[in-house]
């Protein structure tokens, strides 16, 4: 119960951070996208299926206050956390740096899916969009994921870090 | 009976991938009903989020406008702000009569003619920006029970800023001119041709399928043609600033300048009613968009 709506506070705490605040702290009209970020997060640290039903969470929410189209932004946030949750199993622990390499694959993967699906733009606006949009929030996603987990090690004793602390 | 122990990875696992799949399935093979069931969520799931949303964004402008007022030079920024409203007004008059001129004298030949109506508007306020990065849209204070609908159009006195798209009770998301998602029938003020007004990922926008023996120029003023939805005809878009003509291509394209800069759009009017239901019942002077009232 105590994570349900620990989980709830986080998800409607996110929008008015995303959509209000966040437009303040981009660079060259970047911004991180924390759905994604918390989605994976939460997949390392506590397991595939929470990861999963968490991002789906996120990504309905945020949805909600997008032009975007509601199956994408379920697929790439519920996947985040799906996939962090299956790739933090294949390591023996989980560091920032690790984290960073793999919010910077599911990030490029969310991507590259919304730039294919974009209806009317030519390839020169599809290589822009990668070019000046997906690779730098893949960027930025994989150091506000880093950051974000390398502040959690510093101040609380998060299980799930070692491989003995996730299989005893 | 089979039965997933979620305590195990295994099973945890393969729980997650199995829901994830039926997922998939479900948004790819039904994405109506899929859709639709998460419509019907959507109500009362915007309402709860209108209350941090809302919160967050009455103290973000709180601060804005205590840097703007008291920190940065209280008296310029005020006087600057004053004159930018002035000049928005004048703009939108400005397009307003010249469209309006423009049509007296193709129809002045005529004894009956149809006087330009204004139709019916709400005003609302800029909350927030996308929630990704992949589309340039805005999200206003005002919803489905405000009277805002998806496909209405939204503008400024100065000019139009887009089109809504998305709307919760409370809430609405309004793709933005800009957006190369966005597409709206425009109009060439000078030379009378239509063409398709679309976003560039740039942050711009462009004006398509401009007729090759039209005699468009730079600086030309390019306004909504009023055929498809959403607005009213003589609404300015933009003003040309580059002409691109390809050899053997049908048609020319031109580049925009936006009327509006809807990066840093705060204030917006949404057009309620279709222009033609307007138009029928109601007759008035043709002239300037009023303005909205708190």
């Amino acid at each position: 119960m105590k994570k349900f709506l620990v989980y709830t506070a986080l998800i409607l705490l996110l929008v008015p951070v995303q959509t209000t605040l966040l437009p303040h702290v981009a660079i060259w009209d970047i911004k991180p996208d924390l759905g994604l970020v918390f989605a994976a997060l939460i997949g390392v640290l506590a397991g595939e299926l929470e990861g999963l039903m968490v991002g789906l969470a996120i990504g309905w929410i945020l949805n909600l206050y997008s032009a975007g189209d509601l199956w994408l932004n379920l697929v790439t946030t519920g996947g985040a956390g799906l996939f962090a949750g299956l790739l933090a199993r294949q390591v023996a622990e989980i560091t920032p740096t690790m984290v960073a390499v793999g919010l910077l694959l599911l990030s490029l993967l969310g991507g590259l899916v919304a730039v294919a699906n974009m209806n009317h733009a030519s390839m020169a606006d599809a290589w822009w969009m990668i070019e000046f949009v997906v690779v730098p929030q893949a960027c930025f996603d994989a150091a506000v994921g880093a950051g974000l987990l390398w502040v959690l090690e510093q101040r609380f004793p998060v299980p799930r870090f070692g491989i003995l602390d996730r299989y005893s | 009976m089979w039965m997933v122990n979620v305590r195990s990875p295994y099973g945890a696992r393969r729980l997650a991938l199995g829901m994830f799949a039926l997922l998939l399935a479900a948004l790819l093979l039904f994405p109506g009903q899929s859709q639709g069931l998460f419509d019907y969520l959507d109500g009362p799931v915007g309402q709860l989020v209108r209350l941090p949303l809302e919160a967050v964004s009455s103290l973000d402008q709180g601060i804005s406008a205590m840097w703007q007022q008291y920190v940065s030079l209280q008296h310029v920024a005020d006087e600057n702000r004053r004159l930018k409203q002035d000049m928005d007004w004048l703009r939108g008059e400005n397009n307003q009569l010249r469209e309006a001129a423009s049509a007296t004298q193709r129809l002045a030949s005529l004894l009956r003619f149809k006087e330009q109506a204004l139709p019916a508007m709400v005003a609302a306020q800029v909350i927030g920006r996308d929630s990704s990065n992949r589309f340039r849209s805005v999200i206003l204070n005002k919803g489905e029970s405000d009277g805002i609908q998806k496909d209405m159009g939204v503008i400024t006195p100065a000019g139009v800023v887009g089109r809504v798209v998305k709307t919760t009770g409370a809430t609405a998301v309004v793709l933005l001119l800009t957006d190369p998602n966005n597409a709206i029938a425009g109009l060439i003020q000078r030379t009378r041709d239509e063409g398709i007004v679309e976003g560039v990922p740039q942050g711009h926008a462009r004006l398509k399928y401009i007729p090759m023996l039209s005699a468009v120029k730079e600086g030309d003023h390019v306004v909504t043609s009023g055929l498809v939805g959403g607005f009213p005809r003589g609404l300015a878009i933009g003003t040309i600033t580059a002409i691109d003509r390809e050899e053997g291509a049908l048609f020319q394209t031109a580049e925009l300048a936006p009327e509006v800069d809807v990066d840093r759009v705060e204030e917006v009017l949404v057009i309620q009613a279709p222009q033609s239901q307007s138009a029928d019942q109601t007759v008035t002077r043709p002239g300037p968009v009023s303005k909205p009232q708190p």
